[in-house]
């Protein structure tokens, strides 16, 4: 086990600058999520630290060790891939077999027939098939070991590739997309699984996802990837409640984050749909803008900041998430109810909606988060997210 | 549904129970197929068979039942013995090297990032080629005095090449081989002309199986592990290619035992020197056409058709036990 750090990794393809300058540091141990929109670069960001890919520039370190240059099969990683790649003409075991038959035997041991006669191959290959069984157990798999990959389900592929990870001990693991071929019930249960698989074995995971629940929900921390950078890489709560960018806080949180234009009066004081708020920026701030999250969003008397019509309404059971549709803003404000507030949120009804203003995340025309309130917004912490 | 349904004898109600309706339909849709297949296909092998033991030829009016002497002739007299020497030392020879040179050529050529296109063609133009018309361009490139093999092989006499090569130092001496006319190697050239003018075909089936060959399998064999080329090739691309080597290994051999217009080209009479590429497509062409002995190219034609089936059979069973399709 060891951790890792990521210096400066730059990738081009031609023109296309893929990754600009990505500096990140995971600690031995750590459960890292990169998670993005497809296309930010996350993948290729995973393959450069597996060695499939050769960066442009800047270097990797893999337990403090420079591994640039270093041919993928010579890092000591794990990794499972979105397609699971399991060799099809091999069974459940030998295909776990497989990374300690590489690594363990020699090229003569390894040969058809008369492999098993050379000295030394009858041991090695008693010590593989028990790490292999190991594997399997810890997995559930056990039944499994003498089916072919074609015979599986989903599922079942997807913990054989996990056990042919984690079969020999890896300085991390590196998971590109592994759920994403399961149903939505399998995945959820895997999520949980996974998370578990690392707390048991305390390794360094690196975990890529275009799914922002999977991260959310597995991570000890999340870099939020956006246009070949790291936009902000932080604990899941804190990626939540306490955003960097404007880009981050819309990619993290289900639904999305609201927007409202506020215009910034004397002093700075922010106003929204002419509702003047307790909140004030620095002047000279530009295109201000201030998200809310669904649940920040509260039903009101009339006279609150926001009044619309419900357009339409999801419930979830747990939750009901009603769309607003207020008259002067573009998008529909999403709020948040408990399923008791569904009689008053019947379609086509005329909803007041007030918020707590430091529950606001202010964001400047760039993008950038805004901090320098005047009225500083104490952070909420939750415990739970989505 | 007519007006005599509604009324219907127990006799009418059985006949028109679905199953039986079904299956007779089943077979009405079959038979014009069924037919078709017993009159072109089916009967003429039947025939051969009945032919096989008999001495008939053709414009005869009759014929005399000679039981297995057909066969007998073919296992014991020298010149079938011959026969069957050319024939496997053809097949055995020109499946494998042109199965191996075909996949050396795909995986070559599937590593190319350029010029991909300019390869497939220059090997697979001999196959697009007529076989007879490219066996008289060899035959010129092979005569003994003008052709450009023996002149090039004259070039190195004399200089260190004859040092290194005692077969060239001993022709030099002797002079150059006549490839065509000589015992020894007129099976060899048969061969040659074989592998060269069919690997070009098994190459273009094993680029399409590689096609399908996933790559993300091939970074899963370098993470676990696997170093070399060699090892990622026994791991991930030779399994893959299972299926496309049966279908090679049968059609090429198949090909093979049907081997006749480069001997047609070559020698029109004799099928070589002391019939040493006497293959059983001649044989066949020999006995039953040029001789009229319908009987004993009918036992011949037999023999192919069971080497064939055999060939098919093993086909089969390594398609159904051994391949991995997925």
């Amino acid at each position: 086990m060891a951790g890792l750090i990521l210096r400066q990794i730059a990738k081009t393809f031609g023109e296309t600058r893929v990754l600009r300058g990505i500096s990140l540091d995971i600690a031995d141990g750590e459960f890292v999520s990169l998670v993005g929109p497809s296309g930010c670069g996350k993948s290729t960001l995973l393959r450069i630290i597996a060695g499939l890919e050769a960066q442009s520039s800047g270097e990797v370190l893999i337990g403090g060790e420079d591994v640039t240059g270093v041919r993928a099969s010579d890092r000591n990683l794990s990794m499972v891939f979105q397609s699971y790649a399991l060799y099809p003409h091999l069974t459940v075991g030998e295909n776990i077999a497989v990374p300690l038959r590489m690594r363990q035997l020699t090229a003569a041991q390894r040969l058809p027939v008369i492999g098993s006669l050379m000295p030394g191959a009858r041991a090695r290959g008693r010590e593989i098939a028990g790490a292999v069984s190991e594997a399997a157990r810890t997995l559930d798999i056990d039944g499994l070991l003498e089916r072919k990959p074609g015979q599986l389900s989903g599922g079942q592929r997807q913990r054989v590739a996990l056990g042919r990870a984690l079969v020999r001990e890896p300085a991390a693991f590196l998971l590109d997309e592994p759920l994403s071929n399961l149903d939505a019930k399998l995945r959820v249960h895997t999520r949980a699984e996974i998370a578990e698989l690392h707390r048991q074995l305390r390794a360094t995971f690196v975990y890529v996802t275009h799914d922002q629940v999977e991260a959310m929900t597995m991570s000890d921390r999340i870099a939020v990837m956006m246009g070949g950078e790291i936009l902000q890489c932080a604990a899941p709560g804190v990626v939540y409640d306490d955003p960097e960018d404007l880009r981050v806080a819309e990619f993290i949180g289900s639904p999305k984050i609201n927007l409202l234009p506020a215009d910034v009066g004397d002093g700075g004081r922010l106003s929204v749909m002419g509702h003047p708020l307790d909140l004030a920026v620095p002047s000279g701030a530009r295109g201000v803008r201030i998200g809310l999250r669904p649940e920040a969003l509260v039903v009101a008397d009339a006279g609150a900041p926001l009044v619309g019509r419900v357009v339409h309404f999801e419930n979830l059971g747990s939750d009901l998430f009603a769309q607003v549709a207020v008259p002067g803003l573009e998008d529909r404000v999403v709020l948040r109810a408990s399923p008791r507030m569904r009689s008053s949120l019947r379609l086509d009804a005329t909803v007041a909606l007030s918020f707590d203003p430091a529950a606001a995340l202010v964001f400047d025309g760039a993008g950038k988060r805004l901090r320098d309130l005047r009225r500083p917004a104490a952070n909420r912490h939750r415990e739970a997210v989505l | 549904m007519t007006a005599t349904d509604t009324i219907l004898s127990p006799q009418q109600l059985s006949a028109a129970d679905p199953a039986r309706r079904q299956r007779r339909t089943a077979w009405m849709l079959t038979a014009p197929a069924l037919a078709l297949m017993v009159l072109i296909l089916l009967a003429p092998v039947a025939i051969a068979a009945v032919l096989s033991f008999t001495n008939y030829s053709l414009g005869n009016f009759g014929f005399d039942w000679v039981g297995v002497e057909n066969y007998d002739k073919l296992l014991t007299r020298s010149t079938y013995a011959k026969m069957f020497t050319a024939t496997f030392t053809y097949v055995l020879t020109v499946t494998p090297i042109s199965v191996g040179l075909g996949l050396g050529a795909a995986l070559l050529i599937n590593s190319l990032t350029r010029l991909r296109d300019l390869y497939k063609t220059i090997y697979f133009l001999p196959v697009m080629a007529t076989l007879i018309a490219m066996s008289i361009a060899w035959e010129f490139m092979l005569h003994p005095t003008i052709g450009v093999v023996n002149q090039t092989l004259a070039k190195g006499c004399g200089t260190w090449v004859e040092t290194l090569w005692p077969w060239l130092a001993m022709h030099c001496a002797e002079g150059m081989p006549l490839w065509l006319g000589n015992r020894r190697y007129a099976i060899w050239v048969v061969c040659f002309v074989g592998i060269w003018q069919g690997f070009g075909f098994n190459m273009v089936l094993y680029l399409a199986g590689l096609t399908s060959v996933h790559r993300e399998l091939y970074h899963a064999a370098e993470i676990d592990g696997a170093r070399s080329g060699w090892e990622r090739f026994r791991l991930v691309t030779w399994p893959a290619l299972g299926p496309t080597t049966v279908f090679v290994v049968t059609i090429s051999s198949i090909r093979s035992f049907q081997v006749f217009d480069t001997i047609e080209a070559f020698y029109p009479i004799g099928a070589g020197p002391g019939k040493s590429a006497y293959v059983m497509m001649f044989a066949i062409f020999e006995k039953g056409v040029e001789q009229n002995l319908i009987g004993i190219g009918s036992a011949i034609t037999m023999m192919f058709l069971g080497f064939v089936l055999m060939i098919t059979l093993i086909q089969r069973w390594l398609v159904e036990r051994k391949v991995h399709y997925g």
